[in-house]
């Protein structure tokens, strides 16, 4: 009998409380959106599962010694994961559409001001009850603007960590919502005219260019901005390894195995932070509604910027591709090139748009690097 | 409450700063990207490419001769055999 009530009081259904059951829903609930809506299903379903995990009573997982708590703290307390991904991601990205048309990082660097608004915005939050960012929370907010999830999750363990969960649950939702939440602001803010430009082809580009140009983004973030050189430098060894093409083997590993592998332990890490106390909170909801402002600036500011760059150039730019200016590589892409075939169904701007693209990569992990250097 | 306007205050200079370093850096980089494509661009290859096809034209041009130099050899050599 001893033995029995023993059992009974370790099993779960004895130590639910409310808040790990909600929590459980929150979790079943991006299982939902990764399997049947198919939103991001490379990080939500392992964060969603994370999340089960780690409010599982008894279970043990994310208190010292536990599986999540290791990967936690091997993985993103020391900012590993999210730079071994943009190792990946930089093995990944071909810049030959940004180094045939180098003015496109204008737009990269406009579609920024989206983190930097936020920011203002995170703080300005504070003057309702229930509020108190600090600066650093806010600025972690905040690159939720730059849409880009190891920036994101990067930046917000060195500067908010307790956010931290709530910050990549927003990051990756809003990333997967960009086709939702970019058309309408791009159809607000330009002309039907506008929308029907058509862009030059782009230039060739040699494998010289190719290969300098990671060294000399490297070369700059070393002379102007070292606070960015984990994630920049990080992004240009991935892409030196992809373009130099003597070692093909290391590339193929940084864009595949390793990027999956880290990728399942980034997921259930940040899964682990998804616990009842840390998240069910005020600030949570703060966080997403800054979040999704956040992504709505910068769309519009990219938009605004590639509008006054259309008519000072005399109308060669469609102000649609000021829209990839936030990073969501390659999502936001493919939403200027459909939205642009909706006014103009032989006006392919895919490739185009993908120069905005990765400039704002480098944008975000720039803008990233500023707010390290000030507030870090 | 007038922390929370001092911090404002704080965030809108982070803001500026952080526009102004963005637009900065990516700026030189756009120099730094024109001046590499001047020198290390793609050389208009039509012209590199085109001699080189030539020879080969011209080869092919002259085989017919050398395919009936060639048969008649084989038939001679048949004959022999």
């Amino acid at each position: 009998m001893d033995g029995l009530i023993a059992f009974w009081a370790e099993s779960g259904i004895a130590n639910f409380d409310g808040g790990q059951l909600l929590m459980m829903g929150v979790g079943c609930i991006l299982l939902y959106l990764a399997i049947a809506k198919k939103f991001e299903p490379l990080l939500l379903l392992p964060i969603g599962f994370g999340a089960i995990l780690a409010n599982i009573p008894n279970g043990g997982f994310t208190d010292e010694g536990g599986l999540l708590y290791f990967a936690y703290y091997v993985g993103i307390e020391t900012g590993i994961f999210p730079l071994l991904i943009f190792m990946g991601v930089g093995a990944l990205t071909d810049f030959g559409a940004l180094i045939a048309n180098p003015k496109m990082l204008l737009l990269g660097a406009a579609a920024q001001f989206g983190i930097f608004a936020t920011l203002l915005g995170a703080i300005a939050l504070n003057w309702i009850p229930g509020f108190d960012f600090s600066m650093t929370d806010a600025a972690a907010i905040a690159i939720i603007g730059g849409a880009d999830g190891p920036t994101a999750i990067f930046l917000a363990s060195k500067l908010a960590p307790e956010l931290l969960g709530a910050i990549a649950v927003a990051a990756y939702s809003y990333m997967a919502l960009v086709p939702l939440i970019q058309p309408p602001i791009m159809r607000l803010l330009t002309t039907e005219a506008e929308r029907q430009i058509k862009m030059e082809q782009l230039r060739e580009v040699s494998k010289k260019e190719k290969i300098i140009f990671p060294l000399m983004v490297l070369g700059l973030t070393i002379l102007f901005l070292p606070a960015a050189t984990p994630l920049v430098g990080m992004f240009c060894l991935g892409n030196l390894m992809r373009e130099s093409g003597v070692v093909d083997r290391l590339s193929s590993t940084a864009q595949n195995e390793l990027i999956n592998i880290v990728t399942i332990f980034l997921g259930l890490a940040v899964g682990s932070k998804l616990s009842a106390e840390q998240f069910l909170q005020m600030e949570t909801l703060g966080i997403l509604v800054l979040g999704a402002v956040a992504f709505s600036i910068g769309t519009a500011s990219g938009v605004l910027m590639a509008k006054v760059m259309s008519k000072l150039s005399g109308g060669k730019i469609n102000p649609l591709l000021g829209a990839a200016g936030v990073s969501a590589v390659p999502m936001a892409a493919r939403v200027v090139n459909k939205v642009g075939l909706e006014s103009n169904n032989q006006n392919f701007l895919l490739m185009h748009a993908m120069g905005p693209n990765v400039a704002g990569v480098l944008g975000s992990a720039v803008a990233a690097g500023v707010l390290l250097a000030v507030l870090g | 409450m007038a922390s929370i306007s001092e911090q404002l205050y704080d965030a809108l200079g982070i803001m500026v700063l952080g526009m102004a370093l963005v637009f900065l850096f990516l700026s030189f980089l756009i120099l730094a990207m024109n001046l590499v494509a001047r020198k290390f661009g793609p050389v208009p290859q039509v012209d590199n490419t085109s001699p080189a096809v030539q020879p080969q034209m011209s080869t092919t041009a002259v085989s017919p001769l050398m395919t009936v130099v060639i048969t008649a050899a084989i038939h001679q050599h048949r004959k022999k055999a």
